[in-house]
Formats: C-alpha cells, sequence, structure tokens
C-alpha cells in the first residue's frame, strides 16, 4: 500500500509539470499516426497474448484484469 | 437619422450572420463511418503446463477473427461494436481428461471435449464529445463467453484536455463480473478426498487515471496509472498440483493430481506505465514505452519496448519492435512436486513463476488516404501486418501473426 502511494504521488506529480504551449498549426509531426500515445488496433491481440501469459496486466491500454480466465 | 438606423441594421445583420456561420460549423468527431477487419494466428509450445502441474505439453494455437465498426450518430457522438471469435485448440487443456484415448501422458495432447474451444466476445462503446472537443465522455459494455468461463463487464472514461490540446488527463473505471464453470481433473472428480472449491466467481475492479503531454513539436509523453482489486475464485479448477510430500500415483504414463491449485480469494495489482514518442524526422519515429507493476501476491515486474516505425514510402511503413519482460515468482508458486500439503495457498502455473521474457516483432502498414481501392460503399484506408516472437527464458515460446484491413465509408 504504502509503494502505491508513493507511485501514485510521483504520477500526480506529472500533473504539476507544465509544458510549452505547442500550438495547433505546430502539431504537424505530433500529428502523424505513428506518434499517437496508444497502441494500433492490430496490436490488440499482442497485448491479448501478453495478458494471458504474463502475471502483471494493466497500464499498457489492455485488459486491467477481468474478462477472461488469464492471469 | 436614417443612415444612422440602416447602419445598425447592416452591422446587426452581419452581426448575427457571423454568430450563425461560427455556431453551425462544426467539426464532426468521426467523418464517416469505419470498419477495422482484424484477425490473428496464435502458435505456442512450452513443457511447463499448468493443467498437468507444471510438466506437460503447452502446446496450443489460437484463430481469432474480429470486426470492428464505428458509426458517426452525429457530429458529436460515435457508436463502436466490437465482436470476435477466438477459437483454439490446446494440448495442456486436453489433458484435464488425458484418459480420453490412447495412451495418456502430459507430453501428449488427448483428443477429448477440452482439447478446443469457442472463445466469443464483444463490447459496445459509445462516446459524446462536446462541442469544444476538450470534454469526452465514454461508456462501455462488455460480455464474453466460453465452455467453462462467462464475463459481464461495464465501464466509463472522461477524458479533458486543456491548454491548447497540449495536455491531456483522463480517468476510467471498469468492473468485470466474471462466473467459472468448476471443472476439475478427471481423476480429483472421482476421489472421495477432494474438497471442491466454494466459489466460481471472480469480480475485478479497475480504476485507471492517464495523463498526457506535449513536450515540444516533436516529442510528447504519456502517464498511466491503473489500480486492480480482484475478488472471488483468482485460481483456475483445472490446474492440477503434485506434492512433494504425496506418494506418486499414476494411470498409464499420467501421474494423477495430489490436489488442484489453490490461491488467496483477493488480488490487489498497481501499474504504473510511461510513453514517449519523438519525431525523428520525415521518415523515422521513436516510440518507447516502460511499466512497473506489483501486487500483494508477491509479483513485481518491469516491461520495456521500442518500436521504430520507418517510412519507406509515402504508403508504406515498416515497424521493427523489441520488447521486453521480466517478473519474480507469485509467493504460492511451486515448480512440479516442491509443494508440501500443508501449505495454504499454492500453484505450478509458470505464469506465476520468475521469469524473463524477449519479443521481437516486424509489420508493415500500407495506408492509402485516398481511399482509392472500393469494396461496396467503403473504401480501403490501411492494411497492417505484424509477426511477434515471444520467448521466456522457461522455455515457453509463441509466434503471433497478426493482420488488420481498415475501411473508410464514402
Amino acid at each position: 500500500m504504502k509503494k502505491t502511494i508513493i507511485l501514485s504521488s510521483i504520477f500526480l506529480l506529472g500533473f504539476l509539470n507544465s509544458c510549452t504551449v505547442v500550438k495547433e498549426y505546430e502539431k504537424v509531426n505530433l500529428n502523424d499516426p505513428d506518434m499517437v500515445l496508444g497502441d494500433k488496433p492490430v496490436d490488440r491481440f499482442e497485448i491479448n497474448a501478453q495478458a494471458y501469459r504474463e502475471a502483471a496486466s494493466g497500464a499498457n491500454g489492455g485488459k486491467t484484469g477481468g474478462g477472461c480466465g488469464c492471469n | 437619422m436614417k443612415n444612422l438606423f440602416s447602419l445598425f441594421i447592416i452591422l446587426f445583420s452581419a452581426t448575427i450572420f457571423a454568430q450563425d456561420s461560427t455556431s453551425t460549423y462544426k467539426k464532426r468527431v468521426l467523418e464517416a463511418p469505419e470498419v477495422d477487419f482484424l484477425a490473428s494466428y496464435y502458435s505456442q509450445d512450452g513443457e511447463n503446463a499448468a493443467v498437468s502441474g507444471g510438466i506437460g505439453t503447452e502446446k496450443l494455437t489460437d484463430l481469432t477473427p474480429t470486426i470492428v465498426v464505428a458509426i458517426p450518430l452525429n457530429d458529436d457522438d460515435v457508436l463502436t461494436i466490437d465482436a470476435g471469435v477466438s477459437a483454439y485448440t490446446s494440448a495442456s487443456s486436453s489433458n484435464i481428461d488425458p484418459f480420453d484415448s490412447g495412451q495418456a501422458d502430459p507430453f501428449v495432447a488427448s483428443s477429448g471435449a477440452s482439447s478446443s474451444d469457442v472463445w466469443f466476445g464483444g463490447n459496445i462503446n459509445y462516446s459524446h464529445s462536446n462541442d469544444s472537443r476538450n470534454d469526452i465522455l465514454s461508456a462501455k459494455v462488455s460480455v464474453s463467453s466460453e465452455f467453462d468461463y462467462f464475463s459481464f463487464g461495464f465501464g466509463g472514461t472522461y477524458t479533458k484536455l486543456f491548454n491548447e490540446k497540449n495536455t491531456e488527463v483522463s480517468v476510467h473505471a471498469n468492473v468485470y463480473l466474471d462466473t467459472w464453470k468448476l471443472l476439475y481433473p478427471i481423476e480429483l472428480r472421482e476421489s472421495s478426498n477432494f474438497i471442491g472449491l466454494d466459489k466460481k466467481n471472480r469480480n475485478s475492479y479497475s480504476l485507471g487515471f492517464g495523463f498526457s503531454q506535449i513536450l515540444s513539436k516533436k516529442l510528447q509523453g504519456m502517464l498511466s496509472l491503473d489500480l486492480v482489486q480482484q475478488q472471488g475464485l483468482l485460481s483456475t479448477p483445472f490446474q492440477r498440483v503434485y506434492f512433494s510430500d504425496s506418494p506418486d500415483r499414476f494411470r498409464q504414463n499420467f501421474q494423477l493430481a495430489d490436489d488442484i491449485e489453490r490461491l488467496p480469494e483477493t488480488r490487489f495489482k498497481t501499474a504504473i506505465g510511461g510513453r514517449l514518442n519523438y519525431f525523428i524526422n520525415e521518415m523515422f519515429v521513436l516510440r518507447t514505452y516502460y511499466r512497473y507493476y506489483f501486487d500483494d501476491w508477491g509479483i513485481t515486474s518491469h516491461t520495456a519496448s521500442v518500436e521504430v516505425p520507418i517510412k519507406i514510402t509515402d504508403k508504406f511503413t515498416l515497424y521493427p519492435s523489441y520488447r521486453f519482460y521480466n517478473q519474480t515468482a507469485a509467493d504460492y508458486f511451486y515448480p512440479y512436486e516442491t509443494a508440501l500439503s500443508s501449505y495454504e495457498f499454492y500453484t505450478s502455473d509458470y505464469d506465476l513463476s520468475e521469469f524473463s521474457a524477449n519479443q521481437y516483432g516486424f509489420g508493415i502498414s500500407y495506408t492509402d488516404i485516398f481511399t482509392k481501392l472500393k469494396l461496396a460503399n467503403f473504401g480501403l484506408k490501411s492494411v497492417d501486418l505484424k509477426y511477434d516472437y515471444y520467448k521466456r527464458d522457461t522455455g515457453l515460446h509463441y509466434s503471433l501473426i497478426s493482420a488488420g484491413f481498415k475501411f473508410i465509408g464514402n
């Protein structure tokens, strides 16, 4: 539990960090499809296989427990 | 006075016109319906099957066709329907009953009913964006079913963008209410000493937070935190355990179970992850990911991955990738014949053992933004093909071939 609180605090610190504002017209590189901060639809099978074969799931955009008889 | 009145009318009309023109234009969240056809073929092998107490074949194949349809209901709302089937054959689960034909052996697949199964799953997601597109609410309902497992889930996500869409925060919550059909190893069903499980439900509650930030014109990152509480039947009813202090009993070449795995009825998981994507130049992008995980069963794990998309033409992109994963063993993990019958909890499932794994991937993507290739009223937007090879230091390895075809409605 102590570990959870420490990690949660580190996570929340990120919210305090405000960076330079990039304007819409300057986002041409950031809008590249490969810059998306997530997985492509075709990656779901890889995430699913890992959820079955590994004990750790969560924080990867995939299943976070439940919905399958996996770990 | 008359001129002044005319000028006022003209200005007032212009104001109304201006207001009308700005309030009626709103970019749709999704311009047209989208259909994704996805499929995968998975092939696995290893020699530490949990069904036969940590020894035996883990050969398994799985074919998974899936369809995802996203429909814009209006300018702000999108309905997404996702449905899939997973048809698998498993040598290890065939050995829930290894005596149905031929010589029973943990390293040989049996031909009984449990050698194959079909999983059906689907979910419906509804999302609503406000006029500024800075607030997004979504709700989801999911159902999945296979012979011995049924799951019903629901959840929601709230996403807030601000700082000129440079910063995004989100919170999501999901509940899964799952039910097992208690299927024990065949020899224990006939045993008078065996004590069955008294629970068959598994409930999972997850709460997640996301924070993403644009850091420069070429760099953006994300942090995510997931907290998961599980309770109920967290073990698998047909996974055998052999004790070191019990005599070995065999029928043919198959060792009869001393018990099934027994695990606690609660588990709390915490995972924190981060992504950092950097646009190197028109040809290369660097995508990185790291995650740290721990739970109250004694498992900690690290995951790190890197992918470097390479645009070789305006239509084709290559995706080489590497992923490293390791985990410590659960407190209740014991290899074959090392647990004592006096222990409260035990399992010989190598998915809960200590191991490291390497995964190498290679993908290729074709994108046609003009969707020239037509199929009925839909145009082909992209094709993705990917191959992954995964190997654990415990011996288990698998190959995964994935494919995706995206069509956009005209």
